[in-house]
């Protein structure tokens, strides 16, 4: 089931996504995982529009920019 | 001793919750019309306090929290929250106990909240609010299984209508507790160990209460190991301390950072799971489908724009007409005046001075008002989040956040809700960049300016057949000043505050319809300000003008002689060598010297010194407009203004610092005299340069 992981930049629209790893500075990934990007949490896709996408986490979409999402290693479930 | 007698006289009770969980409209539920400060349009930045009147007629002091998602502070508005919560600041009381406002329909990332206030022992009631948006999305929320799980008393509300604010206020009467279920999520053992021990150094050396220590020693362990921040505020005992715990948890594999907060959200999960239903759900909401359109790169960017195109078309044609009103009214109380009283200097002085400065700034209300009722509705619906993640791949571009734009489409309204709006941001540079360009936005008081020079001196043409010159011209003056604020924040990050490009991270809360009594509200409350401030400062500053302007008197002088003589006269004629470069007269210079305070005084101060002069030679009748527009210098014949002088002046006011206000709270929010100070001369330099400019290129294509 579970594919290398992938960037969340890289993630087609829709499809829901295990987080592995996040690899920005300490504060970034802090505050990532407060709004609940956090190591091993389930989150999808809803739109990625070249450069900024919105993530459903938690049931609250979060806008991030792009090069955010290519520290966030997922990989789809 | 403030303290003590807040504190003896009445309870004194916090809200706090995550951003967007409806803390502020719970808040005006509880509280009423029983408010000691405004609420600006962007975000609750200001300290809101309220009384809550219970149903025996006992009261209870009622505080607003700024959103937070964490105790763990990133911004200066999440560090307000968590000091006041630990008792940290002197301007403000513990509070007694604190109602948390958890959205339901958003239960882990809002009990990650809960889970830190009930750690830190805090009396603690939780609001569930919003239950029914929750539910449509599929998820029923069990109060009383919520409640044993957490120990802590839980009330449904639906705020926004009302629902279960009773209850809550019955709640908030009865005995509030600590929650008995405190740390309830287990961390491995190994670091349980390690914060144990670092709690026992740290209650030692620091003196700290358990809950306090437990909190510090949290933080020193997800510290980056330099410790760099911490040297100055813990004993070297207490860093040695965390220097091993470092080395041995690194050496174990173990990720400091994330352990607390996955750890933390494990037992999250297990609360949710026993207290919550969820229905499967369709994946897209309406929100979703709205934000492919919204956010779209092309089409999002296009809407927006298109937006503000119509915001500001709508504030010149639908203010119009109710400007009209207000310039007619006063013109005809100044006339009744003058038939009722004897001739006089008093007469005068009421007429010329109070009735015609006043009535010349209260003219812009109907335009102040209305643009304040767009920004209110843009913040009501969800839509202000969407333009800063639209605009930040703008602002990307000159090394700033998407969040540094809610600040400057707020200063387009008022540059001191927008610098207050900065708190919001999390580094400290952005948020120094952001406060020293967002006054060269145009603010509202500009706006004043602006409409006189375009109404008085661009011709009514069209152009293509739909864009109206005096239109394009407004649209340009904004234009310049978006332009230099983004260039000049481009400048201030590659030089002065170096930084790198920040992060993008934030929560996009669902559109829904704007609620007409909180919108009404802002708007009111703000047009109440503009208002207050004509009544007081600007009446104060018209006498006074009007004073320099009228005296000393020499007999038998025309009226234009009168005023070249008088005090305001001297004045300007004394700085007329500086403006001279700049194609401005002595008399453009009184109204320069005058709004160096505030900018509407321009305005005022022309619509005095003009009356003054023109009730002696029986125009009284012409609008100020006309009036400025026939003026011509006695001596030369020349003009005072002409299409190339007001252009001059417009971008003049685009650029130039003249704001006492802004300039206090850029001092309050920086602590200190040097930003505002570097910002008054690098705003005052380059509106000289620039205006210098317009008006030798503007000289070169007329000749």
């Amino acid at each position: 089931m579970e594919i290398s992981p992938r960037s969340l930049s890289e993630i087609p629209v829709g499809k829901r996504v295990r987080i592995h790893q996040l690899e920005s500075k300490p504060e970034v990934c802090n505050r990532l995982r407060e709004l609940g990007f956090c190591e091993n949490a389930i989150i999808r896709c809803v739109i990625n529009g070249e450069g900024n996408l919105i993530c459903e986490v938690c049931n609250t979409r979060v806008g991030l920019n792009h090069s955010i999402a290519q520290t966030i290693k997922v990989s789809i479930v | 001793m403030f303290r003590e007698k807040i504190q003896s006289t009445t309870r004194y009770v916090a809200i706090i919750g995550n951003p967007n969980a409806g803390k502020t409209t719970l808040f005006n539920a509880l509280t009423g019309m029983r408010q000691k400060v405004a609420n600006y349009p962007g975000v609750t930045v200001e300290k809101k306090e309220g009384k809550v009147i219970f149903n025996n007629g006992d009261s209870a002091t009622l505080l607003d929290l700024p959103g937070t998602y964490s105790l763990t502070a990133n911004s200066p508005d999440e560090k307000i929250a968590t000091d006041i919560l630990f008792g940290r600041t002197s301007h403000t009381p513990l509070p007694e106990f604190v109602i948390c406002v958890v959205d339901a329909s958003n239960l882990e990332r809002n009990l990650y909240l809960v889970s830190q206030i009930i750690d830190h022992h805090t009396p603690l009631i939780i609001a569930l609010n919003m239950i029914d948006a929750a539910e449509k999305s599929g998820m029923i929320v069990n109060a009383q299984k919520l409640s044993d799980e957490l120990g802590v008393k839980v009330v449904a509300t639906i705020a926004n209508k009302g629902i279960g604010i009773d209850e809550l206020k019955t709640a908030m009467q009865s005995h509030i507790t600590v929650s008995q279920k405190a740390r309830q999520w287990s961390l491995p053992n190994v670091v349980k160990e390690e914060c144990r021990e670092l709690q026992t150094i740290l209650q030692d050396a620091h003196h700290l209460s358990e809950p306090d220590s437990f909190h510090e020693a949290i933080q020193l362990l997800t510290a980056a190991s330099a410790l760099n921040e911490h040297q100055d505020r813990y004993a070297p005992e207490v860093l040695e301390h965390v220097k091993k715990d470092h080395e041995h948890l690194d050496i174990l594999g173990i990720d400091r950072q994330s352990v607390f907060i996955e750890s933390r959200y494990e037992w999250i999960k297990h609360v949710c799971e026993i207290s919550r239903q969820m229905k499967p759900q369709a994946l897209e909401t309406t929100s979703d489908k709205i934000d492919k359109v919204l956010t779209h790169k092309i089409f999002g960017f296009m809407i927006f724009i298109a937006l503000m195109a119509m915001m500001f078309q709508a504030i010149f044609s639908w203010a119009n007409a109710p400007m009209e009103w207000i310039g007619e009214g006063f013109t005809a109380l100044g006339a009744r005046v003058t038939a009722v009283m004897p001739a006089g200097d008093l007469r005068d002085l009421i007429v010329n001075g109070a009735l015609a400065g006043v009535g010349a700034v209260v003219t812009f209300l109907p335009q102040i008002f209305f643009l304040f009722l767009f920004l209110g509705i843009l913040e009501d619906t969800g839509y202000m989040a969407r333009a800063a993640f639209i605009m930040d791949r703008m602002m990307s571009k000159v090394g700033l956040h998407g969040k540094s734009f809610i600040p400057m489409l707020s200063s387009f309204a008022c540059a001191i809700p927008g610098i207050m709006a900065t708190r919001t941001i999390e580094n400290r540079k952005d948020r120094l960049v952001t406060m020293l360009v967002s006054p060269l936005i145009s603010c509202s008081a500009r706006l004043p300016v602006y409409a006189l020079m375009i109404a008085a001196f661009i011709p009514q043409k069209k152009l293509l057949g739909f864009f109206s010159l005096p239109g394009l011209t407004l649209v340009s003056m904004y234009l310049l000043g978006l332009v230099a604020a983004l260039t000049f924040a481009w400048i201030f990050k590659k030089t002065l505050l170096k930084g790198e490009t920040p992060a993008f991270i934030m929560e996009l809360p669902p559109y829904k319809l704007p609620s007409l009594k909180s919108v009404v509200m802002h708007t009111w409350e703000r047009s109440y300000l503009f208002l207050k401030r004509a009544g007081t400062f600007i009446l104060g500053v018209s006498i006074v003008l009007w004073f320099l302007a009228t005296y000393p008197k020499i007999e038998n002088a025309t009226p234009a002689q009168q005023l070249q003589q008088s005090f305001a006269g001297q004045a300007g004629h004394l700085i007329e060598p500086v403006i001279k470069p700049l194609g401005f007269n002595w008399k453009i210079g009184i109204g320069l010297i005058g709004s160096i305070l505030q900018r509407e005084v321009f305005v005022s101060t022309m619509g005095t010194i003009y009356n003054i002069k023109d009730a002696k030679t029986g125009e009284a009748n012409l609008s100020l407009r006309q009036k400025m527009h026939n003026d011509v210098d006695p001596l030369t014949g020349a003009p005072t203004f002409t299409i190339l002088t007001a252009i001059c002046l417009m971008v003049y006011y685009v650029l130039a610092m003249q704001c006492m206000s802004t300039v206090a709270v850029v001092h309050r929010e920086t602590n200190s005299w040097r930003w505002p100070i570097f910002q008054i001369g690098y705003m005052t330099a380059l509106a000289y340069g620039m205006t210098f400019i317009v008006y030798r290129v503007g000289l070169l294509l007329i000749a």
